[in-house]
């Protein structure tokens, strides 16, 4: 039966088939799971270690913190790439270069002169280095040999083709400007934290974030495309804009320490400021600070004292005390006063003058123009303490100013409840109170702006790295005085700028000039007040239409302790902020106030 | 047991192919001319199947083949494109180093220019003065680097444009400093240095052209 046999050779080799299919496949699984195990669980380490290295390539991408800009977009500190130059020293030896002429041989002390004749090292302070670090470990993978070098060099090097040579890169900052501005600016520490100035006081504005990303490579170390993971985003920081001039602020700073140094001032401040919109134009101090290399500067000396430290005014300070008089109509320019040598006022007190002379009969003018400290007690005494510390307060007197920058200092203002009667007295005239240099600027601008006292200003606002700027909330100036009050204090200090002894000193042909000197004794530290004197001078300019205030103050001239050592740096400084902003000439005359009555 | 076999095939043929058909005879005519009729459809989906497999094989092999060319170009150009950023920024440093107010001051003075702190104009319309004219006093001493009395640590080694070498003789431009770089195969050096150079009358007063 054929068919029978048949079926029952084919029921065997199917089943036969079947069995070998199965131990085939058994076989095949065996070898995958054996497999499976060796990979996934005996060399997994081994294995997903050496993927990453050989594939998987993580950097960081560094954002760059912030420019701070000047107003026409000078860059007063930015932020450059730099490069550190690193050694392997275990691998450090001698290497095959190839060159036109063929491979040649290298040795270690021939290619550490190549690398110190880039970096300006000798060839011993770089093999120093390397022995220096394998003594510490005998497996040393890493030594620094220069840090911070530019493109330049970080080329020059690496064409030198030494194996054993790596680059770091180190985002760091320049200031291209110098000492322009250098004490405003501020500076960071060699690991790029801010320490002073605007560095600090706009940090949240300039600060970036380093992003991190992960890309892939083939085995000849090209990125294969389409294989980049950003873990997380870089951020570049946001410019800071601030309202300072560089040329200006040039100008200001080099004729203040000009002058500082011919008169032995131990310290100086300028600041200038625009009337209409209260922004700081310049703001020197001497001596100044170089941020690029700020060890070559006293510690004492690398912050802003124009900002962070509070004087007695002086004489300067009698213009508040005159507008506030006028404002409240208790005077006018024609009231008359009679100024002794010596005043001692029923209250209690003693105010002296600093010349003695018979009792003169004064307007406020005179006053102003004499300095006279008994008339302008007679003056201030018309209205109430309450009403003077309002008035003070209102001209921005005992209270950190809107500039915005880093450990301010606000002044001391007592609560005239606590005032005694010297005090009382002392503060008509400059003294008994202190202010900033900030502040003594901000009084004369508001007498300057009809009256409105502007929110001073430093910095304009942050632009963003993708190009949105916030500005500043710009708040309106608030009215300190009438606008005829102003006037009239204007065409005092017109009279005290005409007729005053320093007159010579300060003139500027061809325009108006309001502005008043000041000398006040200086602290000495222990209570009392030192020998030395703070002199200084504060106007604006053109009076018939104000655009510019500027302040002077030299600390302790010993060469010369007048008012007549500042009085040149205010003519310099108002007449190139005048020529440079090209206010026009006065074309009306000054008016001609009487001094005497 | 065949027949017993075979008939118990034969429902599961009619099950499949055709449940409906009740003849056992006539479904073994028919069903081989179907199978026939199918064979030759078959052949040609498996053959248009296989050159499409083939097809999208060959694209893909040449996609990657172009990706790869392609990763190695951008790797030259990010490269080159890093080198000329690190140049642009090396150069843009220079020039704003140079900027300076102290630069430009002591250049200046070195040209022998006085600044003049004492504004006077004139008025086109009238030709009236305006201000008080007076001859210049000159300023305080400007001098650039850290001995200037405003110092800038970064323009040491700068030359004033009075001690460079005359205009025509080729290299050095401004960043003398930088020059120990690698000017000599920098692309943009050749383009700075002409620039640089100062503009020394050939002969006589340079005259302004204005009109």
């Amino acid at each position: 039966m054929p068919p029978i046999n048949t079926t029952t050779g084919s029921a065997t080799s199917a089943r036969r088939r079947v069995l070998a299919t199965v131990v085939v496949l058994f076989l095949v699984v065996t070898v995958f799971v054996i497999k499976l195990v060796d990979i996934q669980v005996v060399r997994a380490d081994t294995l997903s270690a050496d993927s990453l290295g050989n594939r998987s390539v993580e950097q960081t991408v560094y954002g760059a913190r912030g420019d701070i800009l000047g107003s026409d977009g000078d860059v007063l500190a930015g932020t450059v790439m730099r490069y550190d130059i690193t050694i392997s020293p275990r691998n450090a030896g001698e290497f095959t270069r190839t060159t036109d002429a063929g491979k040649v041989k290298v040795t270690v002390a021939q290619a550490a002169a190549e690398i110190g004749a880039v970096t300006g090292q000798t060839g011993d302070e770089i093999l120093a280095i390397i022995a220096g670090a394998l003594a510490d470990n005998p497996e040393s993978d890493f030594a620094y040999v220069a840090k911070k070098v530019n493109v330049d060099v970080f080329r020059a090097v690496g064409d030198l083709n030494i194996p054993w040579i790596y680059f770091e890169k180190n985002p760091s900052r320049v200031y291209p400007n110098g000492a322009v501005a250098g004490n405003i600016v501020g500076f960071v520490s060699g690991s790029g934290e801010p320490q002073a100035g605007l560095e600090i006081g706009q940090d949240p504005c300039l600060a970036s974030t380093d992003g991190v990303e992960t890309y892939e490579k083939g085995a000849d170390g090209v990125r294969i495309p389409g294989s980049t993971v950003t873990a997380r985003q870089v951020v570049d920081g946001g410019d800071v804009i601030t309202t300072i001039d560089t040329d200006l602020q040039w100008y200001a700073q080099q004729v203040l320490a000009d002058q500082a140094q011919a008169t032995g001032a131990a310290w100086g401040t300028v600041v200038v400021q625009e009337v209409e919109t209260g922004n700081l134009v310049a703001v020197a101090d001497y001596p100044s600070v170089d941020p690029n290399n700020v060890s070559g500067t006293e510690p004492r000396d690398r912050g802003s004292r124009a900002f962070t430290d509070s004087f007695e005014p002086g004489s300067t300070f009698k213009s508040l005390t005159a507008a506030s008089v006028l404002d409240s109509g208790k005077a006018s320019l024609k009231t008359g006063v009679i100024a002794p040598y010596r005043y001692l006022p029923e209250r209690g007190g003693n105010i002296n003058d600093s010349h003695g002379h018979d009792d003169e009969k004064l307007t406020m003018t005179g006053v102003l123009i004499e300095s006279s400290n008994t008339g302008m007690a007679k003056f201030g005494e018309l209205l109430s303490d309450k009403q003077r510390y309002d008035y003070m307060k209102r001209f921005g007197v005992g209270t950190v100013t809107e500039s915005g920058f880093p450990r301010e200092d606000s002044g001391i203002l007592h609560p005239f409840q606590k005032w005694d009667p010297q005090t009382a007295y002392a503060t008509m005239f400059g003294q008994g109170l202190t202010t900033t240099a900030l502040q003594v600027s901000s009084i004369y601008q508001a007498i300057a702006n009809d009256g409105v006292r502007q929110p001073v200003r430093l910095v304009e606002g942050c632009r963003q790295a993708d190009g949105t700027v916030e500005h500043k909330a710009a708040t309106n100036g608030s009215r300190v005085i009438s606008a005829g009050a102003a006037n009239d204090t204007s065409d005092v200090l017109e009279m005290v700028y005409k007729n005053s002894w320093v007159a010579k000193k300060w003139e500027i042909p061809g325009y108006r000039v309001a502005a008043k000197t000041g000398t006040a004794q200086m602290p000495n530290g222990k209570g009392g007040y030192s020998r030395g004197y703070l002199v200084s001078v504060s106007g604006f300019a053109p009076a018939d239409d104000p655009k510019y205030v500027v302040s002077v103050s030299l600390a302790d001239p010993v060469k010369m302790n007048t008012s007549a050592a500042p009085a040149p740096v205010f003519q310099k400084v108002m007449s190139q902020a005048l020529k440079k902003y090209r206010a026009v000439p006065s074309g009306t005359p000054a008016p001609d106030l009487p001094a005497n009555w | 047991m065949s027949q017993n076999l075979a008939r118990a095939f034969q429902p599961e043929e009619h099950d499949l192919w055709s449940p409906a058909a009740p003849a056992e005879g006539r479904h073994i005519e028919a069903v081989l001319p179907r199978d026939q009729r199918k064979a030759r459809p078959r052949i040609v989906y498996a053959l248009t199947a296989s050159a499409g497999m083939a097809a999208i094989v060959i694209a893909q092999l040449l996609l990657s083949v172009g990706i790869s060319q392609g990763a190695y170009e951008i790797s030259t150009l990010q490269a080159s494109q890093v080198e000329l950023g690190r140049t642009a920024e090396s150069l843009s440093e220079d020039l704003v180093k140079v900027s300076s107010p102290q630069n430009l001051a002591a250049n200046a003075a070195a040209l022998g220019m006085v600044s003049n702190s004492n504004p006077a104009y004139l008025r086109l319309s009238d030709g009236a003065v305006l201000g008080a004219p007076g001859a210049a006093a000159g300023t305080p001493e400007a001098r650039s680097g850290a001995a200037g009395l405003v110092p800038n640590a970064l323009l040491a080694g700068v030359p004033l444009v009075t001690d460079l070498p005359p205009a025509g003789a080729q290299g050095t431009g401004i960043s003398g400093k930088g020059a120990n770089g690698r000017a000599a195969g920098d692309p943009a050096a050749p383009a700075a240095a002409p620039a640089a150079a100062p503009a020394a009358p050939p002969s006589g007063l340079p005259s302004p052209s204005t009109h």
